[in-house]
């Protein structure tokens, strides 16, 4: 059954709300990750310190 | 002359057209939509979506029956046996419906097409379980702009979970008052301060109420990439999947049978009867009216007919809903208050047929509801009884909750007018209207009696 509201006009203050979404969520994406990166660098370096501890 | 009927609420979409030819309802693409169809099938698209039980199955039929010179393609979708509306889904009906339409359209864009349409119209639950019915909803993709029905999925699924969040009113009552979805401006006002806590509020409702709806050709559109597409719909489905009615577990009637004090005994001798009364006719669909939370729904539905289950309490539908019935033969749940049922609506009252008309079934089943009717609701019983008529093609199955009965009682209480007689008697003339009464049994340790009652022939 086609019960369908066709809606063809979002007009571009839709289009505008998505750019900004997009940018806050593509900046939080950038952030998280960065953060991961941080963190597993850190966790490296914390296990590498152990290690040594262990082989000394 | 070609004989089909097109649906009344098939006139939007110039891609095509539903229309009924003898018994059967076809859909008719259109020479606009030649090449996104073409893409539909040729992309393994639909494949994929027919294997994730995702979209409704057609197949093609080499026939133009509507004799039209812009016929491309005549498609027999599988014929659906009910329809129901948004405006009688539980919030997990609703919400369900959300994430098949954001899977899809997630799977779209991974073969170069996107969804034109994002409705709760557009879903059916045929088998418990969301699908698409709409072929013609898809489009080819231009990775360049965002998408197009990403207003439409706010306003007709989002903003609606997201009041029914916070007030926990169900979404079927906020879905009948804005059925072609509620502006983010308006969503706005209406939510609490704390929603502002969360950013997905913030980013689909507060920022779009905040900038102008206003179409403003010559501004450039924004840049928009895939990529960023993907972002703001796994946004949507996280935010979707966290929008639920856990805040609101209580009240109503979800409960009725584990805290009613007539208890377990009443209802196992209820169930006693009521199996050996639908035992001895024969049935092919039946309508549950005042479900409650489905259990003799589904008594129903492992006699593999298709069941339709009413109730008025949004928690019972949604207990229900999620429980469905047995697997082949699964339960449309709906949220329908018998004392005021869905009307029909939409252009000339015609694109959305009501309750009343969709629901007749071969046997209706009112269970412990005919007391909430006449005394919660002040109905007369003829007029009930003309209504249950009208619903059932054949039999009613019916308990009498005699005035001396603690439910009845508690419904009285502070009332000083309601329709009498009320007593076992004036029921059995005022139905006998309508019915032969064929057998009849006392539920054993209450003054509940249930009927079995045949229409007469001459009301169909």
């Amino acid at each position: 059954m086609k019960l369908v509201l066709l809606y063809l006009d979002p007009g571009s203050g839709s289009y505008l709300v998505q750019a900004i979404i997009a940018a806050v969520l593509g900046g939080l994406f950038y952030i998280k990750s960065a953060w991961r990166k941080i963190r597993t660098l850190f966790s490296r370096e914390k296990k590498n310190q152990e290690n040594e501890k262990e082989n000394a | 002359m070609p004989d089909f009927t097109i649906h009344p609420a098939s006139y939007r979409d110039p891609s095509g057209f539903v229309f009924r030819h003898e018994d059967q309802w076809y859909r008719q693409l259109n020479t606009a939509y030649r090449e996104d169809y073409l893409r539909l099938m040729d992309s393994g698209l639909y494949d994929e979506l027919i294997t994730a039980g995702l979209l409704l199955p057609h197949r093609e039929v080499p026939e133009n029956f509507t004799d039209s010179a812009d016929w491309f393609k005549t498609l027999l979708p599988e014929q659906l046996t009910f329809i129901s509306l948004p405006e009688e889904w539980s919030p997990a009906q609703l919400k369900d419906a959300a994430l098949c339409t954001l899977a899809i359209t997630r799977i779209a864009i991974d073969h170069g097409m996107i969804l034109k349409d994002a409705t709760p119209r557009n879903i059916q639950f045929p088998g418990g379980r969301p699908v698409l019915i709409d072929t013609l909803s898809f489009e080819r993709y231009d990775p360049a702009r965002p998408w197009v029905a990403y207003r439409q999925f706010c306003e007709c699924f989002l903003y609606p979970l997201f009041l029914h969040r916070y007030y926990g009113s169900g979404t079927h009552r906020i879905v009948s008052a804005w059925p072609d979805g509620i502006p983010a401006a308006i969503t706005a006002r209406m939510l609490p301060f704390r929603s502002r806590m969360r950013l997905g509020a913030w980013l689909h409702v507060f920022l779009p109420a905040m900038i102008s709806r206003r179409t403003n050709k010559d501004a450039p559109l924004p840049a928009f990439s895939k990529t960023r597409l993907l972002h703001l719909l796994s946004n949507l489905e996280d935010v979707v999947r966290k929008l639920d009615s856990r805040a609101f577990r209580d009240p109503g009637w979800s409960d009725y049978y584990e805290k009613s004090i007539l208890s377990k005994t009443y209802l196992d001798e209820k169930q006693a009867l009521f199996t050996s009364m639908i035992g001895g006719i024969d049935f092919s669909s039946a309508l549950d009216l005042g479900a409650n939370n489905g259990h003799f729904s589904r008594i129903l539905a492992e006699k593999g007919i298709p069941v339709i289950a009413a109730e008025a309490d949004w928690q019972c539908v949604e207990t229900l809903y999620r429980a469905g019935g047995s697997e082949s033969h699964p339960i449309q749940a709906l949220c329908v208050d018998i004392a005021n049922p869905t009307p029909a609506t939409g252009f000339d009252h015609r694109e959305r047929s009501s309750f009343s008309d969709r629901a007749v079934s071969d046997l209706v089943v009112a269970l412990a509801l005919i007391h909430h009717l006449v005394l919660g609701r002040n109905i007369p019983l003829p007029m009930v009884a003309r209504y249950l008529a009208r619903l059932t093609r054949r039999w009613l199955l019916i308990e009498f909750v005699p005035p001396g009965d603690e439910r009845s009682m508690q419904l009285v209480r502070n009332k000083s007018a309601y329709p009498t007689p009320y007593d076992e008697a004036e029921f059995e003339k005022q139905f006998s209207a309508f019915f032969t009464i064929d057998d009849k049994a006392p539920v054993p340790g209450t003054r509940r009696v249930l009927y079995r009652m045949r229409k007469i022939p001459i009301f169909a």
